[in-house]
């Protein structure tokens, strides 16, 4: 019962911190992706040219190894307690 | 007078969040076991706080049996950074943590009772040993310590590294920062523009009632207060 319980709320909650991190490195992706187009054209005010530029760079970061190393969010946390699990039962 | 409650409540964080991580972070004390026993517990609602449960895969009732270790330990200060020379006796539990917590996973109560009643040994020719526990003794309220681990050590002056502890203080001042700035981001994102989009609503709908005002009103509204943004 309480290996049900670590894991359905364990997981849930790994959720959660994998939902905010995504936001956050998107959120943080984008931004750089506004920065280069800023420096590369600079005083451009062709807004959907750099919405284009914007996209596209979201399009590569999204098939990105970047997006993917968040799954290490519940690699993370699995390999620890299997890992205390051993450490601390092994005789 | 806010001030002081805020600085109060900082205060009382700081204690609890301080109070939490004293009880179950990992401690390692130099001890010389003396004897291991089982004693029957019937818990109060408050002590039941201070044990874990009942052997893993077995029934939970409100008396059960707690398995014990009585020590001869080597005193120390400030968190076992600072050794001295004084001893004094220490009696831990020895109680499955299960899977929840505090997060030991420890399932060997059993195996660590037989450890520990192996390395029994008398002052005159004394096996020393480093016993992992977490938890508080307290005498009124009968609480003990839980032991984790034990292994046996050539003399008492062994010198132990808690690489536990520095990892899991560097953990939590990293995972600090990185939540810090995930705040910072979300505000120069998300929160600051909404915010700014809302004062130009503002503007507009000021502006526009002024427009409508008579020249005398807005003549007169040269002497009243602005709104404020």
């Amino acid at each position: 019962m309480g290996l049900i319980r670590l894991i359905v709320f364990g997981y849930a909650g790994l959720t959660i911190i994998y939902f905010v991190i995504s936001i956050y490195s998107r959120s943080v992706r984008r931004e750089k992706l506004e920065n280069w187009w800023a420096e590369e054209n600079p005083g451009s005010d062709d807004m959907q040219a750099r919405a284009a530029y914007v996209e596209k760079g979201l399009e590569e970061y999204r098939n990105g190894i970047r997006r993917k190393l968040i799954l290490l969010v519940y690699v993370i946390p699995t390999a620890i307690v299997i890992g205390t699990l051993i450490a601390v039962n092994w005789n | 007078m806010w001030k002081k409650i805020k600085l109060g409540l900082i205060v009382l964080a700081f204690i609890l969040v301080g109070g939490v991580l004293d009880y179950v972070l990992p401690r390692h004390d130099i001890v010389r076991v003396t004897s291991t026993e089982v004693i029957r517990m019937d818990f109060t609602r408050f002590n039941r706080l201070f044990f874990a449960q009942a052997d893993s895969g077995t029934r939970e009732y409100a008396t059960r049996d707690v398995r014990l270790i009585n020590t001869v330990r080597k005193k120390t200060w400030l968190f076992g950074f600072i050794r001295r020379d004084a001893e004094g006796v220490m009696v831990y539990r020895n109680e499955d943590t299960g899977w929840i917590w505090p997060p030991y996973f420890k399932f060997d109560s059993s195996d660590l009772q037989a450890e520990a009643a192996a390395l029994v040994s008398t002052a005159d020719n004394p096996k020393w040993a480093v016993l992992t526990n977490y938890g508080w003794r307290n005498r009124f309220f009968t609480i003990y310590p839980n032991a984790i681990a034990i292994r046996e050590v050539s003399g008492p002056d062994v010198r132990i590294i808690p690489w536990f502890n520095i990892f899991f203080f560097i953990f939590l001042g990293v995972a600090w920062l990185f939540i810090r700035a995930m705040w910072r981001q979300f505000r120069e994102r998300t929160v600051d523009p909404a915010l700014a989009s809302a004062g130009e609503k503002w503007d507009e709908v000021d502006e526009r009632a002024s427009a409508a005002r008579g020249r005398f009103s807005r003549w007169l509204g040269t002497w009243r207060g602005k709104p404020r943004r």
